[in-house]
């Protein structure tokens, strides 16, 4: 059986982890000295985030890069290293990736294209060859992939020299090299921070469902995501799935799903068993995430990672916008969550604090008015905690609409907008309540004449992120993501 | 639960170059496998009607069976709520000239409930044996309200895919109706995952409709495809 050959070639040789995400020396083979080569784009991407360890570079033509000089050879390199970036020709790659292979090298990295992906007899040929030296005791990641991002070893992905350097909690396994370096900046652009980014490519020898075990006992990951096409082994795939979900939550964004239709089949069950409903079968049979696009699959990590580890279904909404009430109580049935009215007696104590007319406050509360202080908010959100039922608040900013004071005032932007006291006071609420504060911050303002809003609510999305302030943009969003955080928890406490 | 059975009757199936088995044939194989069918007879000549009719008991329903024809309402091949022999000998006189003496006539006990389930199984390409839950009838097809689990199933797999499906409330206590018997229809579709996983020879089973009859589920309709008989392929 196929599985079986495979794993058993997989015990046969420990994979050594540490070295190939942590390397101490990492040899580039394929760095030109002319032109924009993905070899030396690599080498000033590691150089430009700072990885601190030794960096061999090879090229046959030898010479020197930036003041490094250029083996003309893997076999040149003084010693060991740990692991091997390699962007030659495709050609060229099985005998590179066997001269690592005597070096020693724990893994390597093909970032080439030219294998299984033309669909060649040459490419298919070619990248047999490099599964069969893989066997042989060295890792493969790719062929045709964009490399590993490793903040905290400062490893990076090709085009990814200003990725952040701040470790967290969320690990990424991408058959797309796009997609990793999309979900690694989208996460630098939120406040989510990576143990490390895989983008695996063809997947020749690592890929899918290795990468989420690895994922499920690394310590260093708390949230696993990944982004798949295809898989290689459905069995081996659902195991792997269900088993680190039980561990830690798995959000999948899998691409290419389809309605049944294509195949000739004569029941009713199997017309209607396309991959789109067995995926979702699979994924919450799993207690796995399922998500439908990069966004979704950003939003729901940076939930996971910023709100408490169990189900919060009954919420509070306060703050303002275009018919917050409606909009919030219509997101929060189909997610799941209920935003419970307020006893009379503490919405009078609510109303008492909110400026008049316009305000209401119940659940939803509208406060009516953008310019409301910050203290008073505090005091609205104390009061809302103390309704038992609430497990989470979410306040929908109007941070945006400072911009009219700034110029009524004359002043730049960031002296009238109180972001910072905002976040001081309700991380305090959220200390003194012990409930969760999450922030919603639309900007509808985004012109070329309110850069300057744009600029402000970016810091301002730091600010209250370093707080411990989830983020969303979007009120729909944010309740999707909570949503997706109560079925995991949920799921896990009938396990 | 008598697996060999299961096996003999597909392996006639296969002898004699067939893709699918009839009604009565498919209903054995779930049958051996604890999930509750229709009692039924199948008649293959006007002389056995009499005592068959005498067996299941009015009113009653009677279908051409066959393993040619899947979708028997659209061929006009069932009479339901049968209920004397005249009109008995009427439909099988019927029944059996529209199949051209092919086939026979399967007499089965009508049971009467207004809420109508599907189940059944696919082999998926990459995952394998899956089992689906949904609303049955013709809503199956309308409302393609139905979730699935990849087999093997554990009971808790089987009644979180009835809580799944958007109408799950049918299962609940409604209009004079009690409440379905849950535990029985996890019962079942644990059952159909191990006929998947048992029986690679199965490609495709459909239990359309299974009817609640009270509290209590009863497959009425099955189909059962014959495939090559090959596992999945989990490469794609």
């Amino acid at each position: 059986m196929k599985r079986g050959a495979m794993t058993a070639v997989q015990t046969a040789i420990a994979t050594d982890y540490e070295r190939i995400f942590g390397p101490k020396k990492i040899a580039i083979v394929g760095v030109s000295t002319e032109g924009a080569g993905f070899g030396s784009g690599i080498f000033y991407a590691l150089r430009a985030i700072g990885y601190s360890g030794e960096i061999f570079l090879v090229n046959p033509k030898g010479g020197t890069l930036q003041g490094e000089k250029i083996y003309t050879s893997v076999d040149e390199i003084p010693g060991t290293f740990d692991l091997a970036i390699i962007a030659v020709a495709a050609r060229a790659v099985p005998s590179v990736l066997e001269a690592c292979l005597r070096k020693g090298a724990a893994g390597a990295e093909i970032i080439s294209s030219g294998f299984k992906e033309l669909g060649t007899a040459e490419g298919i040929d070619l990248e047999d060859k490099i599964v069969r030296i893989a066997a042989r005791g060295i890792r493969v990641i790719g062929p045709n992939c964009f490399g590993i991002y490793c903040p905290q070893s400062g490893l990076t992905v090709l085009p990814g020299p200003d990725l952040s350097r701040d470790s967290g909690p969320v690990g990424f396994s991408s058959q797309s090299g796009g997609m990793a370096v999309d979900f690694a900046n989208t996460g630098k652009s939120i406040g989510l921070t990576f143990s490390k980014v895989i983008s695996f490519g063809n997947g020749a020898d690592l890929r899918e469902t290795e990468l989420l075990r690895y994922f499920g006992d690394d310590p260093q990951t708390g949230i696993v995501t990944m982004y798949i096409e295809g898989i290689q082994d459905g069995d081996d795939f659902f195991c792997a799935l269900r088993s680190t979900a039980r561990k830690k939550p798995v959000i999948v964004f899998k691409g290419g799903l389809s309605d049944a239709g294509a195949r000739a089949v004569s029941s009713h069950t199997a017309s209607m068993g396309g991959s789109r409903m067995i995926w979702q079968a699979i994924v919450r049979q799993a207690n796995a995430i399922q998500v439908y696009d990069m966004s979704e699959m950003a939003q729901t990590a940076l939930a996971f990672a910023m709100l408490p580890q169990h189900p919060c279904r009954q919420i509070s909404v306060l703050g303002g916008g275009g018919a917050l009430g409606v909009a919030a109580a219509d997101a929060a049935e189909s997610f799941g969550l209920q935003i419970p009215a307020f006893a009379p007696e503490l919405a009078q104590q609510i109303d008492a604090l909110l400026p008049k007319p316009g305000s209401s406050p119940g659940n939803p509360v509208d406060v009516a008015n953008p310019f409301v202080l910050p203290e008073v908010l505090k005091k609205v959100l104390y009061l809302a905690a103390e309704d038992a039922r609430i497990d989470l608040q979410i306040f929908v900013s109007l941070l945006s609409h400072y911009k009219n004071l700034a110029v009524k005032n004359g002043c730049a932007l960031a002296q009238v907008m109180p972001y910072r006291e905002l976040a001081d006071d309700f991380k305090e609420v959220m200390r003194q309540t012990g409930k969760p504060v999450v922030i919603v911050l639309p900007n509808p303002r985004r012109g070329l004449d309110h850069l300057d809003v744009v600029a402000a609510l970016t810091e301002a999305r730091q600010v209250f992120i370093e707080n411990g302030i989830a983020v969303f943009d979007d009120l729909t969003e944010c309740l999707r993501a909570i949503g997706h955080v109560n079925a995991y928890y949920g799921g896990r406490a009938h396990e | 639960m008598n697996e060999e059975t299961a096996r003999q009757v597909i392996e006639t199936a296969q002898r004699q170059g067939r893709s699918a088995l009839s009604e009565y044939e498919a209903k054995q194989v779930l049958a051996a496998y604890g999930i509750p069918v229709t009692r039924e007879v199948l008649v293959t000549g006007r002389g056995a009607l009499a005592p068959a009719l005498a067996q299941i008991g009015f009113p009653l329903v009677m279908k051409g069976c066959s393993p040619d024809i899947a979708h028997k309402t659209e061929k006009n091949l069932v009479r339901v709520d049968v209920r004397s022999e005249a009109e008995a000998n009427q439909a099988f006189d019927d029944i059996a000239a529209a199949m051209n003496g092919s086939g026979g006539v399967l007499v089965q006990e009508m049971i009467s409930g207004r809420r109508e389930l599907v189940m059944g199984l696919t082999r998926d390409p990459q995952f394998g044996a899956c089992v689906m839950f949904g609303l049955g009838g013709i809503f199956t097809e309308i409302l393609k309200d139905i979730s699935f689990r990849k087999a093997p199933l554990e009971k808790r797999d089987a009644l979180e895919m009835m809580s799944d499906i958007k109408g799950h409330k049918i299962l609940q206590a409604v209009r004079g109706m009690p409440a379905a018997d849950r535990d029985r229809l996890a019962h079942m579709l644990i059952a159909i995952g191990q006929i998947g996983l048992a029986l690679p020879a199965i490609a495709e089973i459909d239990l359309n409709p299974v009817i609640l009859s009270g509290d209590r589920p009863v497959a009425v309709d099955a189909l059962i495809v014959l495939g090559c008989g090959l596992r999945h392929n989990s490469t794609r």
